[in-house]
């Protein structure tokens, strides 16, 4: 909705009005003010009264200010300078202000605000005219956008008290500002608990709360470190942590949007994430694999598959495989697949929100737009594709070193062949072509008499319709319609020559189809909406749409996308076979009519479509000896030396591709790559994996791009050139290779902060800054930026562990707070932003789901592999339904831990979503906590909750049959200790009452359940 | 986080309120932001409200404006000679055959003799009340992106829907029932499936409710699932009792956590949703006279295995008069929708082959189902307060896709609004001769401008309906957007 208003033409008619008031100015002359004080008393006040609402401190309207000097005199988004001093007629701004009738009316026509009044005006016309004179002391200062804690450089302040535990010491020390105090020390069970959630996700048995209860007795310290150090080495803790990773980058395995077509290989990039976590991969390192893995560590396991990272967030299937790069529609699909990428990568390890530039400098970060498109250009070759890979490494290496070799020999053939191809000319190429279609269909010149088919005229329009029909002279039931294909050499097309690319298969009684048409689906593709691949001589089916049959008098065939001929269009078919429930052909004599026909008897004309003749892809062209034939047209023009050396590259070739042949096939992700494909969705692989130009785009608008950018990163940033120093003849992974070390320098001031803060955040329910994913000007200040800091400086100074970041923050006395509550601490700091106790936690929905499942011994702790599926799925061929009502509950594949489950992204699951699962579109920094009807309708009735309460309630019984005791067991197994002994009695009258599932359903469905002290 | 919702504190309560204090109390004290003057006059709202309700119909897979609502005669007399649209078009199938006249023949209807097709004749009785937009614009003319940004003002996933925004500024009416229900079509999700509508950012709560009326199961686990053939009512009562109980005592020992009260009230209100989701989708108390209107009274019937009016007439009907009784008893945001997916046999308005076979049946139930909806409010008096939007992802091309379809049209299609303090039998904005652009070309209107006009009429300023989302402040309508005036009474 941009105004396109011619403004030359708009200037001819305002100067003339100004004029009058200059005019007016010089004869009149009565004002005595002059300069400064001019500009302050007459000019300011009307900027203030009328401008600065839109165009001030607090909104700049176009990037345009008043307010400050230099911006009202440079202009904002849109260029030109409004106001040239001494010229007013050059001066926009006076246009702006004097011409109500415009469509550029300032202040805006339907604004409340009113117009400049003619004396207004014509001292701004004054000012303008006398130099505009704009002392500097009466301008706004612009804030600078670095000026923000997190753009600074990282300080490892000194502890300011003697605290041993760095984290206390800062934390005690603002408590004390405050007047505060920490709370109590939380009892062992409480905090065993706490620990086995936080890092394992699951909860502790009683034995194990017992076990580490009579240990703190003896020594806490030695207790509590021997417990941290348990729970993060079992193979539990990556699985809970990898989770909270796959929120950030949105992880899923759907592609999302239109269709939803699943991602069968995402998921060893979940493993990955999973493995990263256990082995405690250093960060820099997490990240450089993430963005560059297959450039930096190109024969391993960790190096490809982490790249599943760029390719984590949705794609857009139709705005790729429907549409072309060349339509606009097509240009966004590509602008937001790459956006996705940028801001994945920004937003996860930088925490800054990149995205907001994409169509116009950042308005709260140092983030210009050059920058974010300087960003899209290190991802501008790549694509979401499959990528292949061996996970044993000398494999991998083999395999590298192999496809490497091939390509090498690849290229020498083709450049010893070239100028022999260009020697051999158009009958190569016809040759060529013949090989094509020979190895489409098998077969060449299998027409078995001189009678080819049915042939339409011929058109110049693709996109003309042409139909040709048989009618079976009385109303006949009919099972199947076969479509047989034409074989004609002309222009070397052979078979299939002439078959549409798209059409449809009719029937009706009426002859003119206008009345009762019913529609035969192809092969259940739409061969109307789709394109069809030809089929060479095999003959394509029309069916009726349920399988069964339908009835009719004509059967017609409607082409809505015509065949090539030459550099025209056509429409042809050989048979047109129609049977009955026997699977007698009933069309065979039938008569044909057609929209139009190339009547050239014997070869074409409208009866040969149900002459009963038709070429049968049976006769076996001799492919190889039409390879001989292009062989030795090639070699013709070859000299001996060009000969041996073209037999020695063959034979290598073969030989490699032996090699390959030996190797198991290869393992695939879906990853961030380099895509070869065909049709809409061709990628960049065709070019070798060349980067598409990117250019900066006026408004992010696809339609307006501006100057081409080359790849880079934030330019306010100054430890590293924002601009990459590339080469010339740079491989597009050179640019990640530099993205990526660009993210990691030690000097970032985001990245330590970033990760430091995350991890803060899964132990205490909130981040020192309060929004993860960014640390902006629009995030939160950070309640502890000094702690903050030295956390981060000591990660990256320490080989960016984080089980040891883990370990310094829960043997904090910090984390062993209680979670009460005080009077003293909910006056002075509700929100426990100063960590005067700990925050209790509602558990994910993960972890709900998985701590039932353990309840009740039914989890399966198998772990990676293919995501298990709780839905069944409908219509696969086209647009899937996921249908979760469908599943059984009762399947135990779907109990393995939630971090395996398959996630849809565009039928999310329903129970999951009603406790505020990760939305696998979203990057999600911090789980939402919702409480509603819909989630307690989900936990008490849902067939998961209720099967497992059965479950739960049979391995109670396996261990006894009173039940008192097995009201103590159960409670134990949910809780961890037992129960009250006034709600033991409670408990016991209820099982009696309605039976042990009832009774573990309710357990399930408490408070204490849910949440975590 | 959400400060700026503390303006709506006072009309909002119930659960969202409750879940909203849980929120406010982790404020941090640092926090830089400050919270939105109240307008205490307006009831809390940002000024006083004309519309308390929506109802969106949603038709999935793009409607054909100018076969329904936008009168083109230029098209019938050039029917059949070659299409020229006097500049390079980009069609998503390039189905840019000759002219093609609308299907059906248009006569003019009401006071406001407003030209409708015969397709839609049963909308000619309530034509006086609405208002047509034909110069709406998408974006995008590919289903996925424009889907969203009818629904979501966004053309990628990940952004609330309409329905989550007014639930989440305006609470609910009635706590036993959801604040934003979605009736989706019987046959499955149009294009992104629940993204149209679940609450991305905001709470969960927000997110639409899917309900399929005339189900055992309307609503996911309402009741317990067959796995649950332990559970009784006398059970449940005594279940609910306990768990109430040992919740209290649990929280006793943990104040000042309102979470956890929170939660007890929570299943109090899952007890009562399940009382009161089915006697609101109970048609049994309905006249003869309502469920005729509705097209309902002849039951469900075997369908033929053709689409069919009668079929399309039953289940849209179905959701209409469902939609009335959640209105009336309480729920904020309807929203019902048209067409499924881009499946095979085709079950939506994305007619590239045929106009005539998917519109008729769609069209005729639609019509008779929004016909009938708009005369019942109207007889019930609550068309005043509630506001009706009829749209659909983009329009369909005046020429012809091969021979009797139209490709997608993203540069024009219609929108139409009723009741809820919009003007009736009015026009505003209209397509050029052909129905291929805005006439006048740079004064479109948008999604946005239909969003912030629906917030103003429920008594929201647009641009202050914000929720801070990776340093965004987030709106409904972006950054973009401004009330059409013309439209509002």
């Amino acid at each position: 909705m941009e105004c396109q208003i011619d403004l030359r033409a708009l200037t001819g008619f305002v100067s003339a009005w100004l004029l009058q008031f200059a005019f007016c100015l010089a004869c009149t002359g009565q004002d005595e003010l002059q300069g400064d004080a001019f500009f302050r008393e007459r000019i300011q006040p009307i900027f203030a009264a009328k401008c600065l609402a839109c165009h001030g401190p607090k909104v700049q309207k176009s990037g345009y200010r008043l307010d400050v000097r230099s911006i009202a005199l440079q202009g904002g988004d849109h260029g030109a300078p409004p106001i040239v001093p001494k010229d007013f007629q050059a001066s926009l701004l006076l246009q702006y202000v004097s011409d109500r009738d415009s469509d550029l009316a300032m202040p805006p026509k339907d604004s409340q605000q009113a117009g400049l009044t003619a004396i207004e005006i014509q001292d701004l016309t004054k000012w303008i005219a006398e130099g505009a004179i704009w002392p500097e002391s009466a301008s706004a200062k612009i804030e600078d956008p670095m000026d923000w804690w997190s753009f600074k450089p990282m300080q490892k302040a000194a502890l300011p008290n003697a605290e041993p535990n760095p984290i206390d010491s800062f934390v005690r020390a603002k408590l004390l500002e405050h007047n505060l105090i920490e709370a109590p020390t939380a009892d062992a069970r409480t905090l065993a608990r706490r620990l086995y959630f936080d890092l394992i996700g699951l909860p502790p048995s009683s034995k194990e709360l017992d076990t580490f209860e009579l240990e703190s007795k003896n020594n806490s310290e030695a207790a509590l470190e021997k417990l941290i150090g348990k729970l993060l080495s079992m193979p539990e803790y990556g699985e809970r942590w990898a989770r909270h990773w796959l929120d950030v980058v949105h992880y899923g395995d759907t592609h999302g949007y239109d269709k939803d077509k699943q991602r069968p290989n995402a998921w060893p990039y979940r493993d990955y994430v999973i493995r990263a976590f256990n082995e405690d991969k250093p960060y820099s390192k997490f990240i450089e694999e993430q963005i560059a893995g297959d450039a930096l560590w190109p024969n391993t396991r960790d190096g490809i598959e982490a790249l599943g990272f760029i390719a984590a967030g949705p794609w857009d299937f139709i705005g790729h495989a429907e549409v072309p790069e060349s339509k606009t529609d097509g240009k966004i699909a590509r602008h937001l697949d790459r956006d996705d990428m940028v801001a994945n990568t920004i937003g996860t390890f930088c925490s800054v929100t990149i995205h907001c530039a994409q169509c116009h400098q950042h308005k709260f970060d140092p983030i210009s737009q050059q920058d974010y498109y300087q960003l899209q250009s290190v991802f501008s070759a790549l694509d979401r594709t499959d990528r292949k890979y061996y996970p044993d490494e000398a494999m991998q290496t083999q395999w590298l070193t192999l496809e490497r070799a091939k390509s090498d020999a690849a290229v020498a053939l083709e450049q010893l062949e070239e100028p022999l191809r260009k020697q051999a000319g158009e009958e190569y190429v016809a040759l060529t072509k013949r090989i094509e279609n020979a190895s489409k269909a098998n077969a060449t010149n299998p027409n078995k008499g001189a009678e080819f088919g049915y042939h339409s005229e011929i058109t110049s329009n693709q996109d003309a319709v042409k139909w040709v029909q048989v009618d079976l002279s009385k109303v006949t039931e009919i099972y199947r319609v076969s479509l047989v294909p034409c074989y004609d050499d002309f222009n070397a097309i052979g078979a299939g020559f002439g078959f549409p690319i798209r059409f449809r298969v009719e029937l009706s009684d009426d002859p003119s189809f206008q009345n009762g048409v019913k529609q035969l689906s192809v092969s259940g593709q739409d061969a109307l909406i789709r394109d069809q691949k030809n089929p060479g001589l095999v003959g394509v089916s029309a069916e009726p749409a349920m399988g069964s049959s339908i009835a009719g008098r004509f059967v017609r065939v409607t082409a809505t996308k015509l065949a090539a001929r030459q550099n025209d269009f056509i429409f042809s078919l050989a048979e047109l076979q129609i049977f009955d429930q026997a699977g007698v052909n009933v069309a065979v004599g039938r008569e044909v009519t057609a929209m139009d026909s190339i009547e050239a008897p014997p070869r074409w004309r409208k009866t040969n479509l149900t002459d009963g003749i038709f070429p049968e892809p049976t006769t076996v062209d001799d492919k190889a000896s039409l390879l001989l034939a292009r062989e030795e047209l090639l070699l013709k023009s070859a000299d001996e030396a060009t000969r041996t050396r073209r037999s020695t590259l063959l034979a290598r070739v073969e030989e490699i591709s032996a090699e390959l042949k030996k190797l198991p096939a290869p393992m695939q992700v879906y990853a961030g790559g380099v895509h070869t494909g065909s049709g809409t969705f061709v990628g960049t692989g065709a070019s070798g994996g060349k980067p598409r130009p990117i250019y900066v785009l006026a408004r992010g608008q696809v339609t307006q791009p501006m100057s081409e950018v080359v790849p880079g990163a934030l330019s306010a940033f100054e430890f590293r050139p924002s601009v990459f120093s590339l080469a010339q003849d740079h491989s597009e992974s050179d640019r990640r290779v530099a993205l990526a070390q660009w993210i990691t320098a030690p000097e970032n001031p985001l990245t330590w902060r970033s990760i430091a803060n995350r991890i803060w955040q899964y132990h205490f329910g909130r981040g020192f800054v309060d929004t993860p994913n960014d640390l902006g000007h629009n995030g939160g200040l950070p309640s502890h930026p000094e702690l903050l800091d030295w956390l981060a400086t000591d990660f990256r100074d320490n080989g960016g562990s984080i089980k040891r970041l883990h370990r310094m923050i829960l043997m904090s006395k910090t984390y062993r707070q209680a979670s009460v509550s005080n009077v003293d601490g909910e006056r002075v700091d509700s929100g426990n932003t100063l960590l005067w106790r700990q925050n209790r936690r509602r558990l994910e929905a993960e972890a709900i789901r998985d701590s039932v499942l353990f309840v009740s011994g039914s989890l399966d702790k198998t772990m990676g592999g293919p995501g298990w599926q709780d839905f069944v799925i409908e219509h696969p061929e086209h647009s899937p339904h996921y249908e979760y009502g469908l599943a059984a509950p009762e399947d135990s594949k779907t109990w393995r831990r939630s971090i395996y489950r398959f996630v849809v992204r565009s039928q999310t699951q329903p129970w999951m979503t009603s406790l505020d699962c990760a939305d696998p579109s979203m990057r999600v920094d911090k789980r939402n906590e919702s409480l509603s009807a819909i989630q307690a309708l989900a936990l008490l009735n849902n067939g998961f909750m209720l099967t497992q309460a059965k479950r739960f309630a049979a391995r109670v019984e396996s261990e006894s049959s009173d039940v008192a005791e097995q009201v103590d067991i159960a409670y134990r197994l949910a809780f961890g200790t037992g129960p009250t002994e006034a709600n033991r009695r409670q408990l016991i009258e209820f099982s009696k009452a309605n039976g042990l599932p009832y009774l573990c359903r309710l357990l399930f469905n408490l408070n204490a359940f849910t949440f975590v002290d | 986080m959400q400060p700026r919702r503390s303006f709506l504190w006072n009309s909002g309560g119930g659960l969202g309120g409750i879940a909203l204090a849980s929120l406010l109390a982790k404020e941090p004290i640092s926090s830089a932001e400050e919270p939105l003057v109240q307008n205490t006059s307006a009831g809390g709202l940002h000024h006083p409200a004309k519309a308390k309700r929506v109802v969106h119909f949603f038709m999935s897979g793009a409607a054909s404006h100018i076969d329904l609502f936008d009168h083109k005669p230029e098209l019938v007399k050039r029917h059949g000679q070659p299409s020229d649209f006097g500049e390079p078009v980009e069609a998503f199938q390039n189905g840019l055959g000759p002219w093609l006249k609308p299907v059906w023949d248009f006569k003019p209807y009401g006071g406001c003799g407003k030209m409708l097709s015969d397709t839609v004749a049963p909308l000619g009785d309530v034509v006086d009340d609405i208002a047509f937009v034909h110069n709406m614009v998408s974006r995008s003319g590919v289903h996925s992106a424009a889907t969203l940004q009818q629904a979501t003002g966004f053309l990628v996933p990940g952004f609330p829907g309409a329905g989550c925004w007014v639930s989440y500024a305006l609470g609910s009416i009635n706590e036993n029932l959801p604040s934003f229900v979605v009736l989706p079509d019987h046959r499955g999700f149009g294009s992104n499936g629940v993204k149209n509508w679940d609450s991305a950012f905001l709470p969960s709560q927000h997110g639409g409710t899917i309900i399929y009326p005339g189900r055992p199961d309307p609503i996911a686990d309402l009741f317990p699932h067959k796995a649950g053939s332990f559970i009784t009512s006398k059970g449940e009562r005594q279940a609910h009792e306990l768990m109430k109980e040992f919740n209290r005592e649990h929280a006793a020992m943990r104040s000042g956590d309102s979470r956890l009260e929170g939660r007890i009230r929570s299943y109090e209100l899952a007890a009562k949703m399940q009382l009161a989701a089915p006697e609101a989708l109970d048609f049994s108390t309905e006249s003869s006279h309502a469920m005729k209107l509705y097209g309902l009274d002849r039951g469900a019937q075997e369908w033929g295995k053709e689409i069919n009016a009668e079929e399309e007439t039953f289940h849209f009907g179905q959701k209409c008069l469902a939609a009335r009784r959640l209105l009336e008893r309480g729920v904020r945001f309807v929203q019902i929708w048209s067409g499924n997916d881009n499946g095979f046999p085709r079950r939506n308005w994305d007619s590239h082959e045929d106009v005539e076979r998917d519109h008729g049946p769609l069209a005729m139930g639609m019509a008779r189902g929004c016909s009938a909806f708009i005369q019942d409010l109207k007889q019930r008096g609550m068309l005043e307060d509630t506001l009706i939007l009829w749209t659909t992802e983009f329009g369909r091309m005046p020429s012809s896709q091969g021979g009797k379809g139209r490709d997608h049209n993203p540069f024009v299609f219609t929108n139409w609004l009723c009741g809820g303090g919009i003007r009736g039998g009015i026009t505003y904005g209209e397509s050029d001769e052909w129905g291929y652009k805005p006439r006048e070309r740079n004064k479109p209107t948008q999604v946005y401008d239909i969003h912030a006009t629906i917030l103003h009429q429920l008594g929201l300023d647009h641009t202050k309906l914000t929720h801070r989302n990776n340093g965004i402040d987030r709106r409904l309508t972006d950054v973009h957007g401004s009330v059409i005036k013309e439209l509002i009474v």
